[in-house]
């Protein structure tokens, strides 16, 4: 399985590469939501990732206008997109799953959280499920 | 008889709460110590003792705008920022660490620590991406909450400091 993994801080897009490349993830980056773009544009249709998680606040392009981007391509939609961010009220929560984020992961996590949630989501590599 | 508002008196609206009517010292530090766990490491404590002053000192920060605005500052001396950066790359971490590497990653324990402090607080209220220098200064002594710990030994300070001088006093 794939996944896109989208922070500011390089630090952080190691930490969560680092849970799903355990997880049996091929894992790709970018540092804000337009290097995200990019990287989607440029992967034919059975290359793009199963999951993307995205940070919310970043320079250039923050996670939910990448959101909205990539929920307003219709061939993105097979893609399950997870918020990773710092931004825990409620409101922010609610804004990110009706702008059509699937899931929403709150830092800081524990590699057991990013893994309850791919559970839940049916993404977790058969391996990893064993 | 008609009595004018001169405008000189303080109204109600102009009261603004303070850090310390919000949030306390212990909910700080048990922000901190969870981002600590989550990412330095699970065995990393850190303990609720005062360590003095930072050897050449640097601080993280993120700045909180709402019905509370201010800061949130993490300090800690630049060897000790520099070993949390290698905490966190793990086996990522290069051989030589960059200055950036070090903003990079104090950073982001700043973004993390102070996106908890932000939603403990009363809301709406926005978030800034994290800066690393000196610390932003200190505009009202009564606008602060802050936790003195030490992580392996050495000390690290939250502050969560108000961003605005304190009103004049009421006539």
């Amino acid at each position: 399985m794939r996944a896109l993994v989208i922070d500011d801080s390089r630090a952080m897009r190691r930490i969560v590469s680092g849970i799903l490349g355990d997880l049996g993830y091929e894992t790709q980056q970018a540092g804000h939501g337009r290097e995200g773009l990019d990287v989607l544009e440029g992967l034919g249709r059975e290359e793009l990732p199963d999951l993307v998680c995205v940070d919310w606040n970043m320079p250039v392009m923050d996670g939910l206008q990448f959101v909205s981007a990539v929920r307003s391509n219709p061939g993105w939609r097979s893609m399950t997109i997870m918020m990773v961010t710092s931004e825990s009220e409620h409101t922010q929560i609610v804004r990110a799953l009706a702008a059509g984020a699937h899931e929403y992961v709150i830092k800081p996590f524990t590699a057991d959280a990013i893994r309850d949630k791919l559970a839940l989501l049916g993404l977790l590599p058969q391996e990893a499920a064993l | 008889m008609t009595t004018l508002d001169s405008g000189e008196r303080r109204r109600g609206s102009d009261t603004r709460p303070l850090i310390t009517e919000l949030i306390d010292e212990g909910t700080v530090e048990s922000i901190a110590q969870e981002a600590w766990i989550s990412l330095v490491g699970e065995d990393e404590v850190l303990v609720p003792l005062p360590g003095g002053p930072a050897t050449d000192p640097v601080s993280s920060w993120v700045d909180v705008v709402g019905p509370w605005t201010g800061s949130v500052v993490l300090t800690t001396g630049r060897r000790t920022a520099e070993e949390l950066t290698r905490a966190l790359l793990r086996e990522h971490s290069p051989a030589v660490l960059e200055e950036e590497d070090v903003a990079d990653a104090f950073g982001e324990i700043a973004n993390v620590v102070g996106g908890n402090v932000k939603a403990a607080l009363p809301g709406p209220s926005g978030l800034s991406l994290p800066d690393v220098g000196s610390a932003p200064a200190l505009r009202n002594p009564a606008d602060l909450c802050r936790v003195e710990l030490q992580w392996r030994g050495e000390p690290v300070s939250i502050s969560v400091q108000g961003a605005l001088p304190p009103l004049p006093a009421p006539r």
